[in-house]
């Protein structure tokens, strides 16, 4: 156990965003894990780099903790020197940029998204080697694995801001549903023209993975010590 | 091995009334060959102030001139000695300096401090983590038995002879159940106006 | 020696032969420890238990995990005791030439940003584990800071071995807006259960309640380790009793105490 709690602190995560008509939505879960103990329930993952311009950290919280202060600071002496809003091009540029030159050091997997006047709402995508992918939507740790075909399936172009905030909160639920490593709360921002919204999910209002998993068959007529697995007639 | 098994070493120090007592054994070894039998572990800062070095003896007396040497330094600055507290905070950070590189040394300080007479007693790691204590103070190849000892024969309060005889006990046998440490011991037991420094017969084996 | 940054890495390749050569590295005093925080309704509640380690044996009974920060922010440590002794003493001197510099009141989150950035720095190799709290004026705040330099802001925290058991405390005990003497109650409760159930942690309580220009530092609020058993005839040995073959004594100068030190040589005082 000692071992376990020494071990470095990981986002074992979902995260996600997702571009829409006329912005972006970030989403992810609040787990925050050491080995197999939950070190916060309520991890904030979407973090902000400039006013409109926010970042999902999945990975070492430590490393991304630090890069994201990093990317802050100097996104923000270069909004002084611009007198400006930064683009979230540059924004994920520079991202990229440091975790590509610090790739050995790091396990940081980061999703850079949110709105500027000249390319409305976009996402980036920075994987852990220190690319850069300008996407439409894209997911992101541990969980994802889970939902790449849900999302495929039931992401469209030009979507209203509440059909897309309906899509990330779905996905993030069905990851969080079968990923042992992501959990606890959804979070998601919604940034477009008039600003930053966030909203909160709490643990208990998370339909388990919206009803469409399957339910545990009763203890009465279940089968085995797998029964629960099984389908029902 | 552990380098701290190199040498061999015994070292207590204790708190009596208005009084503190330091003492190590007098042995020097390479692992089970022995060098000398009148290697003192115990060194003096100056009159009220005594640290005692377990480990790696090179470490130990290349620790202990720089000790000196700082301790030096600051009083051509200060135009006084070291207060005991003072003493112990310039060990740790000494130590600390060389956390990815410590020197294998685990120091024992006593001191009484100048103005209330009042005893001082401080315990090391290697890389400088103090450990203040009002009983005693242990370090050296066998810790658990000096502690075992130290444990069950310490009481508040004592004069200084009776300091000197519990110290004296508590170090011969703590070290006779450790093969490393022993052959006699040396004693300081320190008051606050004099200092009294004994060479205690030991087992030879 | 090294000038850049505070470690001197001089005897690394002396030592890292020796390792290579089967001597196995020193054992370092650690604090296998419990130690917690919460936010109540007029500041913050911080507990440490009081027990040091040295690998099994225990090097501390009653030792002092609640570190001084600033006068409205305290810290508690696990891990390694001389990081967190020295991590938490750097950043304290640092934080208090800011406030002559600006002569502002330290602020929580700046403690807790030069804490990780000098974790992370060492990449884990100084093995910090802390709790920071305080109150500032945005209020009360508490943070966790783990040895890799990530941290996290909860409204209660439990780090080190017996965490697993103070958390099962708090996740059962915590409400929010819980009044001082509930909070100063829970957390103590938490403290024990790690003294108790984690064989790491162990002895005394240590409480320390910040609330709005005011600390009230309980040190050993429950004392629990006295001896259970005491010697009913402890022994004395009667003056003489030890073989003393030598003996020296001399005078200490009170009145001039440098000049016997300054005149003599700092050798090992020789008693023969």
């Amino acid at each position: 156990m000692e071992a376990e709690l020494n071990q470095a602190v990981s986002l074992g995560t979902t995260i996600m965003a997702a571009a829409y008509d006329g912005g972006v939505v970030l989403g992810a879960d609040s787990r925050t894990s050491t080995g197999n103990y939950v070190a916060n329930r309520v991890t904030d993952k979407l973090t902000p780099l400039t006013d409109k311009v926010y970042v999902c950290r999945s990975g070492s919280a430590a490393d991304t903790q630090n890069l994201a202060a990093y990317v802050q600071l100097y996104l923000h002496q270069h909004q002084m020197e611009l007198g400006g809003d930064v683009s979230v091009r540059t924004a994920a540029r520079l991202a990229q940029q440091i975790v590509y030159s610090n790739k050995a050091m790091l396990q940081a997997g980061l999703i850079v998204a949110g709105w500027d006047a000249r390319d409305n709402g976009s996402v980036y995508g920075v994987p852990l080697g220190g690319t850069l992918l300008k996407v439409p939507f894209t997911i992101g740790g541990s969980g994802s694995a889970y939902i790449y075909g849900f999302c495929d399936k039931n992401w469209k172009p030009g979507m209203s801001e509440a059909d897309c905030h309906a899509f990330v909160v779905k996905a993030v639920s069905h990851a969080m549903a079968r990923d042992g490593s992501s959990g606890g709360c959804i979070r998601t921002i919604v940034i477009n023209k008039d600003g930053v919204k966030r909203h909160f999910l709490p643990n208990n209002e998370i339909l388990a993975a919206y009803g469409e998993l399957q339910p545990p068959l009763p203890a009465s007529i279940a089968v085995g010590g797998g029964g629960a697995a099984e389908m029902s007639p | 091995m552990s380098i701290f098994e190199y040498n061999g070493a015994a070292i207590i120090a204790m708190a009596g009334k208005e009084c503190v007592a330091i003492g190590s054994d007098l042995r020097l070894g390479v692992q089970f060959q022995t060098l000398a039998t009148d290697y003192k572990k115990v060194y003096r800062i100056h009159d009220k102030l005594y640290i005692g070095l377990a480990g790696l003896s090179t470490d130990a007396q290349t620790l202990f001139h720089r000790f000196v040497f700082k301790h030096n330094m600051y009083k051509l600055r200060e135009e006084r000695d070291m207060k005991p507290a003072t003493f112990s905070q310039m060990v740790s950070s000494t130590l600390y300096e060389k956390r990815f590189g410590p020197y294998f040394v685990s120091p024992v300080i006593a001191g009484l401090d100048p103005d209330t007479s009042e005893p001082y007693l401080a315990g090391m790691d290697t890389i400088g983590a103090i450990e203040t204590a009002k009983d005693f103070m242990v370090a050296g190849t066998a810790p658990d038995s000096l502690y075992g000892m130290c444990e069950s024969m310490w009481r508040p309060n004592m004069e200084a002879e009776e300091l000197f005889e519990t110290v004296s006990q508590c170090l011969q046998s703590g070290s006779d159940r450790d093969a490393l440490s022993g052959w006699g011991a040396v004693v300081f037991v320190i008051t606050k106006d004099e200092v009294i420094a004994r060479t205690l017969k030991g087992r030879m084996d | 020696m090294v000038a850049s940054g505070p470690f001197d890495f001089d005897l690394c390749s002396r030592n890292a032969y020796l390792e290579s050569k089967g001597v196995k590295p020193p054992r370092l005093t650690k604090t296998g420890t419990t130690i917690v925080g919460l936010i109540f309704k007029d500041g913050v509640v911080l507990g440490a238990d009081t027990r040091s380690t040295s690998d099994t044996t225990v090097a501390d009974k009653n030792c002092e995990k609640i570190h001084f920060i600033a006068p409205n922010i305290y810290c508690c440590g696990a891990g390694t005791a001389a990081d967190t002794e020295n991590v938490t003493g750097m950043v304290s001197s640092a934080l208090e030439l800011h406030r002559y510099a600006t002569d502002r009141e330290s602020r929580v989150v700046t403690a807790m940003t030069m804490l990780k950035s000098h974790l992370f720095r060492y990449q884990g190799h100084v093995s910090a584990a802390l709790v920071l709290g305080g109150v500032d004026l945005r209020g009360p705040h508490l943070f966790t800071v783990y040895p890799h330099g990530s941290t996290d802001s909860l409204p209660y925290a439990t780090m080190g071995s017996g965490s697993l058991n103070a958390m099962a405390v708090f996740e059962e005990g915590y409400k929010e807006g819980l009044d001082r003497m509930g909070a100063v109650k829970l957390v103590a409760r938490a403290i024990r259960s790690g003294i108790f159930n984690d064989l790491g942690s162990g002895s005394n309580v240590d409480v320390c309640v910040i609330t709005r220009g005011k600390v009230d530092y309980m040190r050993n609020y429950e004392y629990l380790m006295d001896k259970t058993v005491a010697r009913e005839t402890p022994v004395v040995y009667p003056p003489g009793t030890a073989p003393v073959l030598k003996e020296k004594r001399w005078k200490i100068n009170s009145t001039r105490p440098s000049e016997a030190a300054a005149g003599g040589s700092a050798e090992a005082m020789d008693v023969s």
